[in-house]
């Protein structure tokens, strides 16, 4: 097996087959905006995380550490409960989009797996263009 | 009777139905290439997993299976989040070195690094590199297993890891980023 230039391709799912140069050149640019929204998340979970971080009082943080430790579940008062509940929210959600992380991921090397050329420098050139938006938006407070 | 890992025999009662060819030819021939699927598909009859010796044929099998590779990715996930408190807790060498830098104005500021690490010989660091060749083992079974494009063991790695991550993280996202951030 090897990399081949192609019009011709079949993409992860059986309705995504590829037959024309303008077929290709929009699959093209379907995988790059994946590969571009990969690296994004990758941000975006870290930025969610500190986000929630920040918006907790540091008092009801380090309560949950105790609590967390001591499994105290029940004793605790209700503005705890509420904060508890937000935390809980939050975390879900961190994990949903941990999950969609990792079914993209696995999606662009599947599609990478085609072999086809075009679709490669897709990947590679929307992974750098993710990085380049995404990463400074890291180090911003 | 031989197996061969990864290729299903040429045989034609036995063919998936939806072998979808890249090129124009509608029947596989003897072209190897084209006998893994190359799209996601929902079946669960002559399933290789991974070995010559594990393939699935009933539902009950895929069932195991798809229990099997939830655990496996939840682990993975795992793996990840133990490796990193271990890592934080063995930092124990502490490094800084200062250099001179030009500052903006033509006046000379003091640059100060910190290197945190380990020594190459000690335990930790041993026990690290074993980990790290176990995940990284871990990672490649799951990509392959994602490459059977069986469509119900895809979502038990999709599953497992958010499973994972939600169960392994809780903890460490509470504990461990409060204390590294000054508040």
């Amino acid at each position: 097996m090897h990399f081949i230039f192609s019009d011709e391709a079949v993409l992860l799912f059986d309705f995504w087959s590829v037959h024309s140069p303008a077929g290709m050149a929009l699959s093209v640019l379907v995988i790059l905006l994946m590969a571009v929204l990969y690296e994004g998340i990758k941000v975006g979970k870290v930025k969610l995380l500190h986000k929630t971080l920040e918006s907790l009082p540091t008092a009801t943080s380090q309560q949950l550490i105790l609590e967390t430790d001591q499994d105290s579940a029940g004793s605790s008062s209700p503005p705890v409960n509420r904060t508890h509940l937000r935390w809980f929210l939050c975390h879900f959600g961190q994990s949903l989009v941990h999950v969609i992380q990792v079914v993209i991921g696995y999606f662009v090397m599947l599609a990478v797996m085609s072999y086809n050329t075009w679709i490669f420098l897709g990947v590679v050139l929307g992974s750098a263009l993710g990085y380049y938006l995404a990463y400074p938006l890291l180090s911003m407070a | 009777h031989s197996h061969h890992m990864g290729i299903y025999h040429m045989d034609n009662s036995t063919m998936p139905p939806h072998h979808h060819m890249t090129t124009s030819h509608s029947h596989g021939g003897g072209d190897m290439m084209m006998m893994m699927p190359m799209t996601f598909y929902f079946d669960f009859k002559n399933v290789e997993l991974l070995f010559s010796s594990l393939v699935i044929n009933t539902p009950g099998e895929m069932a195991g299976a798809f229990v099997a590779v939830f655990l496996l990715a939840m682990f993975y996930e795992g793996l990840k989040i133990a490796r990193e408190g271990l890592l934080r807790k063995s930092q124990v060498s502490i490094r800084y070195n200062s250099m001179p830098v030009p500052g903006p104005n033509g006046t000379i500021l003091m640059e100060t690094h910190k290197t945190v690490g380990q020594q190459m010989l000690s335990f930790p660091h041993l026990l690290q590199t074993v980990l790290h060749i176990i995940q990284v083992v871990i990672s490649y079974f799951l990509m392959l297993i994602f490459m059977t494009y069986n469509g119900y063991l895809c979502i038990a790695v999709a599953a497992g890891a958010g499973t994972g991550y939600f169960l392994f993280s809780w903890k460490k996202a509470v504990v461990v980023d409060i204390t590294e951030h000054c508040h």
